[in-house]
C-alpha cells in the first residue's frame, strides 16, 4: 500500500538497521556459554555467569581443558557431535558435577567464527526427552497442518498447537508483505486485546534481525527484564574480534528490542522463522506476560512445526492458487460461452452481468462498444463516462489502466468519488472502441497499526538522532479518503487474462464472420452463375433448334407434307414455351437475391397503374376494377409489389369465365377472424386482398397453387402461362416478411389475402 | 489516301460479326444476305481473333485498311476473352472506339445491359427465340446502320 511505504520511509532513520546485533558481547543469563579451541577444546572464552551455574569462576575456567568440567565420555560425545551434523544431535545430555550434585544441562554445540561454541542450559526437572515424546508431540500437528485447506486454516492450526505446547499467553502468525511491514494473520491468545489484523511497520524488524531469522530459526527470550551477561574476555581470542553469536541460542538481544518488548508488556518471547524460498516469509511470534523458559526439546518441536509450516506454505499457496485458477477457469468458460454465442461483443458481455463485477470485486462496471455502453452496478453518470474514457484513453498501458484514487489525477472524478474512487479499465480494441471499466467506491479506509508507526525520534546526548521503540502499542488508526480498496495483483492478472481472452474471441468472431461472408458471397456468385447458365447456355441450343426448324420450313417447306410442317410448327412452339419457363425461373431466382429497396409507396396509385396497364392489354374483355377505399401508403419495394399486384390481378382476370368480370382490390384493418394459414390469424396490418368473381380454386389445391410451375389447368387454357405467377407473388410477400393465403369457392371466385409487414412482436 | 477525310461506310467496309455459335452466325448471315445490297461480312469466333483483326486492319497503316470494319456485332459470351473484355479494350482505344458496336446476345441480365451502355455500345439487342422477331431485328439493324445513320469517318491514326 502506497500510504504505508510513505510512512515507513519517513521513519527510516536506520540506527536500528546499523546496530550490530550479532556481536553483542553478552548472552542472556539463563545459560552459560563456553568458547572452545577448535582442536584442543581448551576453554578460551566464557560468559561471566559460570560461577552461579557451573561452580568455577570464569578465571578458573579460562585456559583449562574441557575435562575440567566434563567426563571423558561426555567430551567424546561433544567431539563426536562436532564431526556430525550437530543440528540433529543437539541437545546433548550433559552433567556437571558440582560438589555432591550433578547438575544436568542441555548442551548445544556448534562451530562458528573459528571456534567451538558450547552453550549449556540447566535442565528443568522434566522427564528426559526422547524421540517418542517429540514424535507424539508433533505428529498430530503435522497431519493437521498438511490437511488444512488454506493458508489461513493452517496458520490457525499452528498458533493453537504452538500455544498448547508452550503455554504462551499469545501465539501469532505474522506475515510480511513486500514492503517489509507485516500483519497478524492468525492468533491464539488468552489476552483481552486481540492483535489479529494489526499491522506493524517494517522498522519494527530491522534488516540484520531479518538476516539472523533466516540463519537461526528459533529465538527465545525467557524474560525481557534480564541483565545481559558479558563474555570474558570480551573478544574471541582466536580472531581477536567480538565473538559472532549469530547461531548462539543464548545471544543477548538488542536493548532496543528489550525496550520494545517491555513497552508492549511482553516479558517472555519466542519467535520461530517461517521461511519461503530462502527468505523470511513471516514469523510464529509467541508472547508471555510472565517470564517463561521453554526447554530445548519443546523449542525443537516448535521449530519443527515452523519448518513443516514453511514447507507447506508453498503447497497452500499452490492449492489456493489452484482453487483461484479453477474459479477463474470456470468464469472464463462462461465468458467464452457468453461471448461466442453472441455476434456482438456487447451482447455477450451484457449476458454476463454481475459476474463481471465479481471478477475483480468491483461495485460497478461499464462495457463500451462503439458509441454504445451498458452498465452494471453503480457507475458514474453516462455523460461523465465519455469524458472519463477520453481522459483514460491516452493513459492505457498495454491495454490497461488502473488507479486507486481517480480524483488525485483527474479532479472531475471528485463529483462521483463515492461510487468511483477506483477505476480499472481495459482496452479490448481501440479501433472498435471496445472498453471495460470497473469501479470501486471510496472507502474511508482504516489501517490498524500496532501503535503509531511513526517511531518517536529522540535526540541522544551526543546530539545525533536516535530511534527508540514506540511507547504505545495501542491500536493506531489511519484514515485514507478519496481512495478505494487496492486492486490486488491477482485481480489485475485476471483482467489481463480476460483481455487476451476477449481479444481472442473477438478476433475469432471476426475471422468467422469474414469466412461466412466469403462463403455467402461465393454461394451468391454460384447462384448468379447458375442463373446465367440457365439463361444463356440453355437458351443457346434452344434458339438453334428454333431457328433450324424455321430454316427447314423455309428451305424445304415445298418438299414437306402438311403434317410434316405442322410437326415442325409444334417443335417451334415448344422451344418458345421452353424459353418462357427458363425466363420465369431466372426471374424467380433474381427476385430472391435482389436487395429490397424500401420506400414509401402510394399503393392506390400503384394499383391504378397496374389496372391501367392490364386494361390496355386486355381491352377486348369486359372488366370492372373495384377499389372501394383508397389504398394506403406503405413502405415496400415498388417494382416487386407492382409485380405482386400485377400477378394477382391478372390471374383474377385470366381465370374468370364470367361475361362480366370484376376484380376488387382493398384492405381490411383487422384480419383476426380470417382463417390464415396454419390456423394462426395474422396480427399484421393492413391486410390487403384481391377478390374476383372467377372460376375459384378447389379447396384441395389452395396450398399447391403457390408452387412453382404448378398449374391446375391445361397449359393453353385460360390464356396459358408458365405457372410461376403465384410463386413470384408469394416470394414478394415473403421477402416483405408478410404472409399470403387464399380463400375460394369454386365457380364463385377467390380472395387472395396478403400482408407486407412482419407480425408484430407480442 | 488521306485517312482523315475518308468516310467509313458500311457498304465498303465490312460488318464484323463476333460470334462463337455457328448456328447463330448462320441465322444472322441468312438474313444479312437477304439485303438487296451486298454487305461484306467478317466473322471472328473469339475475342483474341477479333482484337487481332482490328489491330491489323484499323491500327496498322497498311493495305488491309479497306478491311477495317464499319460496324461490330458483338456477342457477349465468348470463349476466352469474352465480349465484355473486348468491349472494354476497344473503348479504351482512341481510334477503335469510333467504330459503332451493337451487342447481340442471349443475356437479358440488367447488369449486362447497364454495363454495356456504360462502356459506350451503340445498341444492345437480346437474341430472341422467335424466328420472325429475329428476322425483323436483323433487317432493322441493317436498315438503321446502312440507311439512317451517318457513318463516322475512318478513324485517324494516332502517331
Amino acid at each position: 500500500m502506497a500510504e504505508m511505504v510513505d510512512l515507513t520511509n519517513i521513519v527510516d532513520l536506520t540506527n536500528c538497521d546499523r546496530e550490530p546485533i550479532h556481536i553483542p558481547g553478552a548472552i542472556q543469563p539463563h545459560g552459560v556459554l563456553l568458547v572452545l579451541h577448535q582442536s584442543t577444546l581448551e576453554i578460551v572464552q566464557v560468559s561471566r555467569n559460570t560461577q552461579g551455574l557451573l561452580g568455577p569462576a570464569p578465571e578458573e575456567l579460562l585456559g583449562q581443558p574441557l575435562s575440567s568440567l566434563f567426563s571423558d565420555q561426555q567430551i567424546q560425545q561433544i567431539q563426536q557431535c562436532l564431526t556430525e551434523n550437530f543440528e540433529s544431535i543437539n541437545p546433548l545430555e550433559l552433567a556437571v558435577t558440582q560438589g555432591e550434585q550433578a547438575q544436568p544441562f542441555d548442551g548445544i554445540v556448534h562451530r562458528w567464527d573459528g571456534v567451538i561454541i558450547l552453550e549449556l542450559e540447566p535442565r528443568q526437572n522434566l522427564p528426559s526427552p526422547n524421540f517418542i515424546d517429540f514424535y507424539h508431540q508433533v505428529r498430530g500437528v503435522i497431519t493437521r497442518i498438511q490437511k488444512a485447506p488454506s493458508l489461513q486454516a493452517m496458520s490457525q492450526v499452528v498458533v493453537k498447537e504452538v500455544r498448547r505446547i508452550t503455554g504462551f499467553d499469545r501465539v501469532m502468525v505474522y506475515q510480511f508483505d513486500e514492503t517489509g511491514s507485516g500483519s497478524v494473520i492468525a492468533e491464539d491468545t488468552n489476552q483481552d486485546q486481540p492483535y489479529l489484523g494489526l499491522r506493524y511497520p517494517a522498522t519494527d524488524i530491522p534488516k540484520q534481525a531479518r538476516r539472523l531469522y533466516t540463519l537461526n530459526w528459533l529465538r527465545l527470550i525467557p524474560t525481557s527484564q534480564y541483565e545481559p551477561v558479558p563474555l570474558v574476555p570480551p573478544n574471541n581470542p582466536v580472531t581477536n574480534e567480538p565473538l559472532d553469536l549469530s547461531l548462539a541460542v543464548l545471544r543477548s538481544v538488542s536493548p532496543l528490542h528489550m525496550e520494545y518488548l517491555q513497552n508492549m508488556g511482553v516479558n517472555a518471547s519466542m519467535s520461530i522463522s517461517l521461511i519461503q524460498n530462502q527468505d523470511i516469509w513471516g514469523l510464529i511470534a509467541c508472547h508471555h506476560s510472565e517470564p517463561a523458559y521453554i526447554p530445548y526439546n519443546v523449542r525443537t518441536a516448535c521449530e519443527f512445526i515452523g519448518q513443516v509450516m514453511s514447507v507447506e506454505l508453498v503447497n497452500k499457496a499452490a492449492s489456493e492458487d489452484i482453487d483461484y485458477k479453477m474459479h477463474l477457469k470456470s468464469l472464463q468458460t462462461e465468458f467464452v460461452d457468453a461471448l461466442s454465442q453472441e455476434d456482438h461483443f456487447l451482447d455477450g458481455m451484457a449476458k454476463l452481468g454481475r459476474q463481471l463485477l465479481g471478477l475483480v470485486n468491483a461495485t460497478g462496471a461499464i462495457v463500451c462498444s462503439g458509441n454504445q455502453c451498458i452498465s452494471f452496478g453503480q457507475t458514474p453518470p453516462k455523460d461523465d463516462i465519455n469524458a472519463l474514457l477520453k481522459w483514460i484513453k491516452p493513459r492505457f498501458d498495454q491495454g490497461m489502466f488502473k488507479t486507486q484514487s481517480l480524483m488525485q489525477d483527474y479532479p472531475a472524478a471528485a463529483a462521483y468519488k463515492a461510487i468511483a474512487s477506483g477505476v480499472l479499465a481495459l482496452e479490448i480494441s481501440s479501433i472498435h472502441r471496445n472498453f471495460i471499466l470497473w469501479f470501486r467506491p471510496e472507502v474511508i479506509q482504516t489501517v490498524n497499526w500496532g501503535g503509531n508507526p511513526n517511531k518517536p525520534v529522540e535526540v541522544s546526548e551526543d546530539g545525533s538522532l536516535r530511534l527508540s521503540p514506540r511507547q504505545s502499542f495501542d491500536l493506531w488508526q489511519e484514515t485514507v479518503k478519496g481512495t478505494c480498496l487496492p486492486w490486488k495483483a491477482s485481480e489485475i492478472e485476471v483482467v489481463q487474462e480476460l483481455r487476451s481472452l476477449i481479444v481472442g474471441i473477438v478476433l475469432r468472431q471476426a475471422d468467422e464472420m469474414a469466412l461466412m461472408n466469403y462463403k455467402l458471397q461465393r454461394s451468391n456468385e454460384e447462384l448468379d452463375s447458375f442463373a446465367y447458365i440457365a439463361s444463356h447456355d440453355l437458351k443457346e441450343p434452344l434458339r438453334g433448334i428454333h431457328n433450324y426448324a424455321n430454316f427447314l420450313m423455309e428451305d424445304y417447306g415445298d418438299s414437306l407434307t402438311e403434317d410434316g410442317v405442322a410437326k415442325l410448327r409444334t417443335l417451334v412452339r415448344l422451344t418458345q414455351r421452353m424459353e418462357d419457363l427458363i425466363n420465369s425461373l431466372l426471374h424467380f431466382s433474381r427476385l430472391d437475391r435482389a436487395e429490397l429497396q424500401h420506400q414509401q409507396v402510394d399503393l392506390h396509385e400503384l394499383v391504378q397503374q397496374v389496372t391501367d396497364t392490364l386494361e390496355i392489354a386486355r381491352s377486348q374483355d369486359d372488366i370492372e376494377f373495384r377499389i372501394p377505399r383508397p389504398l394506403p401508403q406503405v413502405a415496400c419495394d415498388r417494382p416487386q409489389v407492382t409485380e405482386l399486384f400485377t400477378n394477382l390481378i391478372s390471374n383474377a382476370i385470366k381465370y374468370n369465365d364470367k361475361a362480366h368480370k370484376w376484380v376488387e382490390i382493398g384492405t381490411i384493418e383487422s384480419a383476426e377472424s380470417l382463417p390464415a394459414p396454419g390456423g394462426i390469424p395474422t396480427t399484421a396490418t393492413p391486410v390487403f386482398y384481391v377478390r374476383d368473381n372467377g372460376i375459384g380454386i378447389p379447396p384441395q389445391f389452395t396450398d399447391k397453387i403457390f408452387q412453382i410451375f404448378r398449374r391446375l389447368h391445361g397449359r393453353d387454357d385460360y390464356g396459358g402461362g408458365t405457372g410461376a405467377g403465384l410463386t413470384i407473388a408469394r416470394k414478394v410477400v415473403e421477402r416483405h416478411e408478410g404472409r399470403i393465403w387464399v380463400q375460394s369457392t369454386p365457380d364463385e371466385g377467390s380472395i387472395f389475402f396478403f400482408t407486407l409487414s412482419p407480425e408484430p412482436a407480442v | 489516301m488521306t485517312l482523315s477525310s475518308a468516310t467509313f461506310p458500311l457498304l465498303q467496309h465490312p460488318m464484323l460479326i463476333v460470334e462463337d455459335s455457328d448456328e447463330d452466325f448462320e441465322a444472322i448471315q441468312r438474313f444479312v444476305r437477304r439485303s438487296p445490297r451486298p454487305i461484306p461480312m467478317q466473322r471472328c469466333v473469339n475475342g483474341e481473333q477479333a482484337l487481332a483483326l482490328l489491330t491489323q486492319t484499323v491500327l496498322a497503316d497498311g493495305p488491309d485498311r479497306d478491311q477495317a470494319p464499319g460496324l461490330i456485332v458483338l456477342d457477349l459470351n465468348l470463349p476466352g476473352t469474352d465480349g465484355r473484355d473486348i468491349l472494354r479494350q476497344i473503348k479504351q482505344d482512341a481510334t477503335l472506339k469510333k467504330i459503332p458496336i451493337v451487342v447481340f446476345t442471349t443475356s437479358s441480365n440488367p447488369k449486362d445491359i447497364q454495363d454495356c451502355y456504360n462502356l459506350g455500345v451503340s445498341r444492345y439487342i437480346v437474341k430472341p427465340i422467335d424466328y420472325e422477331q429475329l428476322k425483323r431485328d436483323i433487317q432493322s439493324l441493317i436498315d438503321y446502320w446502312l440507311e439512317i445513320t451517318h457513318p463516322p469517318e475512318l478513324p485517324e491514326l494516332t502517331p
